[in-house]
């Protein structure tokens, strides 16, 4: 305990312990309500659109977020909850889709409810997918899901 | 045996230098005061023999029992120095004076160095700007391999073992003198498995990664090390040639390559002993001449050298963004040559004044390869002149003071995508500049003063001092996917020098059986360099910017050596770091893989002149202060033993040392590990045996 008394001292010496109390957790990825798109074996036709819909929360301040979906065509996946769904034979991708964007969440956030309709082109290959959802918070720091889709 | 293995508790080999021989107590009493007044930074410095006794896998895991240096490991084949929680290029490697280049802008570059080459090393707890310039911001290692073999024909093979990953490695060393001439070959060479955890998965994200039987796939490696020496040794003149190479190559835990967890074809776990894609391997070749000469009240030293430095990072060809399927796993290339020119003297002003002075010079060339980007092709040259008064006024009392100036050029060369990509905002598509040129020059006008005073039992010194670094090309010119960690990194060519002004302090008590030392510190960086994890995605990955904040860092180590009989001592040691950045994006966090405070106690039975029992519990606390993406880590314990002992057999003799290590299997995390990142707890118990023939 004297140990934890000179630490502190030798902290208030520094004077560098009034330093505001920081953010030291990730934002969560929520499903809006008891709502939420795409899901695991989800599956979507080409030239409609896939609805997304997730709640983003933070204990301070959200950052903003990124939607990307690149094909499982190898089977890649490991994650524990974009399991693998169908068990199409591997293949090579000869078209296959590619989506990255990201999207600014309004300053001040700590709820964010994202909703946005990703049209998917007609020419693309057909098969697994998977959709990346990511989102940090205004501190940098990040949290991630993966879903497993299907595209027909 | 156990029992009385930990009841025999160890740990307190002196720190003692293989080329010297230790007299009773008392005179090591005087020459640690000798060695204590010398230099007024902390610093510390062990023998060939400490290196073998603490022998765990890596030269550095080895001289992490020292208070205040780290090993920021990754697997059990690498780990960097980190010197009160600097690392990196804030720490200056040298080899006999020259700084030791490697490709060292990743966090998962070990050192290129054969360990069992190595005679002596002196780590600088401070900054040694002064004498070694630019990256000796934080501390230097200085690793020497200056042994002088006395007899016609000498030598010593070393076989060794780790169970932790089945280990197996051997080392020779065939030594000589004639008349003047002497010369040295060397020859290391190991080989190791993946190695184990006390876990059957980890968690990373929302993944969850299953280890067969606890072992961390692909992290095996080998190492094929060689060295030769020609010398002459004179009554005023000394050369040393030496020819150095080493090689290794290591997988990258499979899982770990970036945050995507893939499915390959490859079965990582059908053998513990292959590497597998992703690995890396490293050759550095190195030539290295050094002059001495010395006469009444004067010292001369002179170097060339030459290193050249090949990294090789392969990986499966995937497709990821935009960048379609490579046709080969060449993921990154490096070559780097690395050209040294020193030139110091020392002169005897008077009977009480020492003045030092040198020019150094270096040269580097870095041509990549690889369908990976992360640093550019670049050149730098540097060069400094320094000038060091040392003025004795009593055996008890000296100062010293001294200047260096720097000045540092950089060329960067631009670099454009292999592939096409959609222009930014929507713009027709192009092959991306990655890189962009750039020529910038820095100066850095840098100083030191120190004091050394005794009294009775108690030395006493002081040093303070500012101190630089350039920034590194991936500093000022990095700008796309690290892979390891999968985010953006983004330099920033605007950056400044970086620039520290530190404070140290030494308080020593040597008493017949008890001795006592504090070494706290103050540091003050105006402009350290930050890697700032941002809330913006640059391509999906989350982006890292290098930016510059100003940084405040304090802290100390603790050493108590009691010997309680002749054969029975005590040590305790202990180290503590506190570290904010009072500016910028994240004033108020502290600094990345910032080490927790540290203690460890040791009990050490002697018996029969050189045969020793050591036993240790060794204990860090938790380190809550974070900064993104690291996780909070509890704190931990181990306990570990270690014993040693030479038997004579004929004219040889054969040296036995064995050390366990986590002796309780227990399933902890080292918060300055770099896997720590992806929740890969450190390794169980483990045990090393060293056993070594002199002839």
């Amino acid at each position: 305990m004297k140990k934890c008394k000179f630490f502190v001292l030798l902290c208030v010496l520094s004077g560098a312990c009034s330093s505001p109390s920081k953010d030291i957790t990730a934002p969560e990825i929520l499903p809006q309500g008891d709502y939420a798109s795409p899901v695991n074996c989800q599956a979507f036709e080409r030239g409609t659109y896939l609805p997304f819909a997730y709640a983003f929360s933070d204990d301070v301040e959200l950052g903003s977020y990124n939607l990307e979906i690149h094909s499982n065509f190898d089977h890649h996946t490991h994650s524990t909850e974009a399991g693998e769904c169908g068990q199409e034979p591997a293949k090579k991708p000869v078209n296959a889709w590619i989506f990255n964007q990201s999207y600014e969440i309004p300053a001040g956030s700590r709820v964010y409810e994202a909703s946005r309709n990703i049209p998917i082109p007609l020419d693309v290959d057909p098969g697994e997918y998977h959709f990346m959802i990511r989102v940090t918070d205004a501190s940098g720091w990040q949290e991630i899901k993966s879903v497993s889709i299907r595209i027909l | 045996m156990t029992a009385s293995l930990i009841a025999a508790a160890f740990m307190l080999l002196p720190v003692q230098d293989t080329t010297e021989v230790l007299g009773p107590a008392t005179i090591v009493g005087d020459s640690r005061h000798q060695e204590l007044m010398h230099l007024t930074l902390g610093s510390v410095e062990v023998g060939r023999n400490y290196i073998e006794n603490h022998f765990t896998g890596t030269l550095m895991q080895s001289l992490s029992t020292i208070p205040g240096v780290q090993a920021r490991s990754i697997g059990s084949g690498q780990s960097q120095p980190v010197i009160r929680g600097l690392g990196f290029n804030r720490v200056a490697v040298t080899m006999d004076g020259i700084k030791h280049e490697g490709q060292q802008w990743g966090d998962d570059h070990g050192l290129e160095i054969d360990q069992f080459s190595i005679d002596r090393v002196e780590v600088v707890k401070g900054p040694g700007a002064l004498m070694y310039g630019s990256d000796a911001i934080g501390g230097v290692v200085g690793l020497y391999t200056n042994y002088l073999p006395t007899a016609p024909v000498q030598g010593r093979v070393n076989l060794y073992g780790r169970s932790g990953n089945l280990l197996v490695g051997t080392s020779a060393r065939l030594e000589g003198r004639s008349g003047p001439f002497f010369w040295r070959m060397h020859l290391t060479a190991q080989d190791y498995a993946d190695y184990k955890v006390p876990a059957d998965h980890i968690e990373y994200y929302s993944y969850e990664i299953p280890l067969k039987g606890g072992t961390l796939r692909n992290t095996a490696g080998k190492e094929l090390d060689g060295a030769l020496t020609l010398g002459y040794v004179g009554k005023t003149f000394r050369n040393d040639l030496k020819l150095s190479h080493t090689y290794a190559k290591s997988g990258f835990f499979a899982n770990a390559h970036g945050l995507e967890v893939r499915l390959s074809d490859i079965d990582y776990d059908a053998s513990r002993r292959d590497i597998d894609l992703p690995w890396q391997s490293v050759r550095h070749i190195r030539v290295h001449d050094h002059a001495h000469w010395h006469g009444e009240g004067y010292v001369v030293d002179a170097d060339l050298a030459w290193q050249y430095n090949h990294r090789e990072e392969e990986s499966e060809p995937v497709s990821h963004g935009y960048m379609p399927a490579p046709e080969d796993s060449h993921e990154r290339i490096f070559r780097k040559h690395t050209l040294t020119g020193k030139v110091g003297a020392k002169v005897n002003l008077g009977a009480r004044n020492i003045l030092q002075g040198g020019v150094d010079a270096e040269f580097q060339h870095n041509r990549r390869g690889g369908w990976g980007f992360i640093i550019p092709d670049f050149e730098t040259v540097e060069g400094g002149v320094f000038l060091i008064d040392k003025h004795v006024f009593s055996d008890a009392f000296n100062v010293n003071a001294g200047v260096r100036y720097d000045h540092a050029f950089t060329a960067i060369h631009s670099y454009r995508d292999w592939f096409v990509a959609p222009g930014a905002d929507g713009g027709a598509p192009e092959y991306r500049e990655r890189s962009a040129e750039a020529r910038r020059h820095f100066d850095s006008f840098t100083w030191s003063a120190g004091v050394a005073w005794s009294t009775g039992r108690w030395v006493l010194k002081g040093n303070i001092g500012k101190s630089f670094r350039v920034p590194i090309v991936k500093e000022l010119g990095a700008d796309g996917v690290n892979y390891h960690i999968f985010r953006y990194e983004k330099g920033n060519p605007d950056l400044a020098p970086e620039e520290s002004y530190q404070m140290d302090l030494g308080i020593h008590w040597t008493g017949e059986k008890l001795s006592v030392s504090a070494d706290p510190f103050f540091n003050w960086f105006p402009s350290y360099i930050y890697l700032n994890p941002r809330s913006t995605y640059f391509e999906g990955l989350q982006m890292y910017e290098y930016t510059q904040c100003r940084v405040l860092r304090t802290g100390f180590e603790l050493q108590v050596t009691w010997k309680i009989i002749p054969c029975l001592a005590l040590e305790a040691k202990g180290d503590y770091l506190f570290a904010r950045q009072m500016s910028g994006e994240k004033k108020g966090y502290g600094l990345p893989f910032a080490p927790p405070w540290r203690a460890s106690a040791s009990l050490t039975y002697s018996f029969l002149t050189d045969g020793y029992v050591t036993a240790d519990v060794r204990v860090a606390g938790a380190q809550r202060d974070i900064v993104p993406p690291e996780k909070s880590t509890d704190g931990w314990y181990t306990l570990n033993v270690q014993a040693g002992k030479s038997f004579p057999l004929g004219n040889t003799v054969l040296k036995a040392g064995l050390q366990v290590e986590n002796l309780l299997n227990r399933r902890y995390y080292d918060h300055t590990s770099y896997y720590r990142l992806i929740g890969v707890p450190e390794p169980g118990i483990s045990a090393s045996l060293m056993l070594g023939l002199e002839f």
